[in-house]
């Protein structure tokens, strides 16, 4: 088995809702598995069925090996858990937070401290880490608190959602740090809402949509599956006219995206050149063209089936158990 | 899990409890305001109006000494239920720790906690006139009976911070235990001041016998059955709500 996280027909129930409906996960040693979804769809309790907080109603897990239902101590020495609802001691500094973390794995107290000052200096948290974590803004706890689950340097780090509501410079500080854990050899399984987070460090990513798997694959394959490669044109004048020519020749009505681009999808290879051939003829000067393929986000609106009959705002996702 | 381990690591979340005190100023103050307001309050405002001030403040202060060790049980379940609701329970339950480390680290650290706020009223009460009469083995005797029936109820609290939906929802139960436990006892007012109904329930209230043994331990005078009542209902109390906070704990901690 190469497999370090490995789940089967997980499924897991909260009275008569249904979080999880049998989903399997699989992440190989050393590799990021996205786990990605909207609000609502399971994730969360994915992760916590794996991480030995959540017992499965259905199925099974293991992780490093170990029976998550029956081996649960053997889980949580390999572990690390970071999540969105970051789970700091808001009484102490960031510091001790750290410091405790690390007296509870059994480390002596000099090498607790020590671990820590380390973690504060690479967590750029060295300015507030005297300061109460109940003081910290939301970034500086999100920070804290993955430094807190790597204090073990653990070999498998699931992360809920960890740059969920952070703004784009403290992401991509994050993104550092799960890429160096995976330069030391760890396996990450991080869900997310964010396509492009999962574009960015995935692997595999497995799309999960109302407690279901809904498609899996490389980023690259999910887009392939979203459809075709499309061809994006923004004239500089007659957008009328160079419309209708697209449409004469694909047979197909383009569709009209942001600032006037207008989009069709390439089925023949032959088509842009056709395409760029009439414009010219018909004396079209184009701002803006483009061969592209689909974004992750095309592909996640493809994939993912528009829950029609869930209301608006759906509860949190987080149970209550 | 070895013992040791577990011991070590009791040891660790009992510092992560009481640490706040040292951190923040804030903490510690509200901490120690508790059991100084009280004892103004009504050992020397109430004390003041009955004339016999340095008589007042003999019968008072144990009785006003319960009412803020009781009110200080709390504590235990409060923090517990907010440990579960912000996350932090979870964190610990996803590490290799012995599952019963946060429970013994929070009753250890709310014993130590108690027992610096019955050593803080005791010195507020002796400025404001209190005067132990009794042997120092007596008094100890007192401070031991306190916090035995304390740390009883401190399962009682642990059960609901446990059971609760929210912190907020178990302070209301406490309160709600708690209020009919103090007043409805002899701790600050006599029995023949009450009405029938009041009178027999402060009776039968081991707050009651509490402070009547506080009150004979430290000043003086007949302590009857008191501390043995007192004792039972101490018994009684732990005999029903440590397996309960136990199975509550098991529980959530799994």
């Amino acid at each position: 088995m190469t497999n370090t996280i490995e789940a089967e027909g997980l499924v897991k129930r909260y009275g008569d809702k249904t979080a999880l409906d049998g989903v399997d996960l699989a992440a190989r040693a050393g590799s990021v598995l996205g786990v990605l979804g909207p609000n609502g769809a399971g994730k969360t309790t994915a992760v916590r069925i794996l991480a030995t907080l959540v017992v499965p109603d259905g199925g099974s897990a293991r992780v490093g090996g170990h029976d998550v239902r029956k081996e649960p101590a053997k889980v949580r020495e390999l572990i690390g858990l970071t999540g969105q609802y970051a789970s700091v001691d808001e009484k102490l500094t960031g510091r001790q937070n750290l410091v405790m973390i690390g007296r509870l794995l059994g480390m002596p107290r000099a090498g607790a401290r020590a671990k820590a000052a380390g973690l504060i200096d690479r967590f750029g948290l060295s300015d507030a880490a005297d300061r109460a974590a109940g003081t910290y803004s939301g970034g500086m706890r999100r920070r804290l608190d993955l430094a807190v689950s790597l204090v073990g340097e653990p070999s498998i780090i699931f992360m809920d959602e960890p740059t969920t509501g952070l703004d784009p410079q403290v992401r991509a500080e994050l993104w550092d740090v799960v890429r160096e854990q995976i330069a030391r050899g760890a396996t990450v399984l991080l869900t997310t809402q964010y396509l492009e987070e999962a574009d960015q460090l995935a692997d595999e990513i497995v799309l999960i949509d109302r407690g279901k798997v809904s498609a899996k694959g490389t980023s690259d394959q999910l887009k392939a599956r979203a459809g075709d490669r499309r061809l994006e044109i923004r004239p500089e004048h007659d957008a009328e006219k160079a419309e209708r020519i697209l449409a004469e020749i694909t047979g197909l009505s383009p569709h009209h995206g942001e600032h006037g681009l207008i989009s069709v999808p390439v089925l023949d290879p032959a088509l842009p050149s056709a395409v760029f051939r009439r414009l010219d003829d018909a004396g079209i000067v184009l701002a803006e063209h483009a061969l592209r393929r689909p974004t992750l986000d095309e592909a996640f609106l493809a994939l993912v089936s528009t829950p029609a009959e869930a209301p608006a705002g759906s509860p949190a996702e987080r149970p209550s158990a | 899990m070895t013992t040791r381990n577990t011991f070590a690591q009791g040891m660790t979340l009992t510092w992560r409890s009481l640490v706040p005190l040292r951190n923040q100023p804030g903490e510690l103050i509200q901490l120690l305001l508790q059991p100084i307001f009280m004892i103004v309050i009504f050992v020397v405002v109430f004390g003041a109006m009955s004339g016999d001030q340095a008589g007042a403040v003999q019968h008072l202060l144990p009785g006003v000494l319960t009412q803020v060790a009781l009110t200080q049980t709390i504590t235990t379940g409060l923090r517990l239920a907010e440990d579960i609701g912000n996350g932090v329970f979870d964190r610990f339950r996803s590490m290799p720790i012995a599952r019963s480390a946060p429970l013994m680290g929070r009753i250890l650290a709310d014993t130590a906690t108690m027992t610096l706020t019955v050593a803080v009223a005791l010195l507020v009460g002796a400025v404001v006139g209190f005067r132990i009469r009794t042997s120092p083995l007596e008094a100890l005797g007192g401070v031991a009976l306190l916090l035995l029936f304390t740390l009883a109820l401190g399962w009682v609290s642990a059960w609901l911070g446990l059971r609760a939906k929210s912190a907020a929802s178990m302070q209301g139960m406490a309160t709600a235990v708690l209020l009919p436990l103090t007043f409805g006892s002899t701790a600050l007012i006599p029995a023949a001041n009450m009405p029938g109904v009041l009178q027999w329930w402060a009776a039968l209230n081991p707050v009651s016998h509490l402070a009547d043994s506080l009150r004979a331990l430290f000043t003086g005078g007949p302590v009857g059955a008191h501390i043995w009542i007192t004792l039972g209902w101490a018994g009684a109390i732990a005999a029903c709500f440590v397996p309960l906070a136990v199975r509550a704990y098991s529980r959530r901690i799994r």
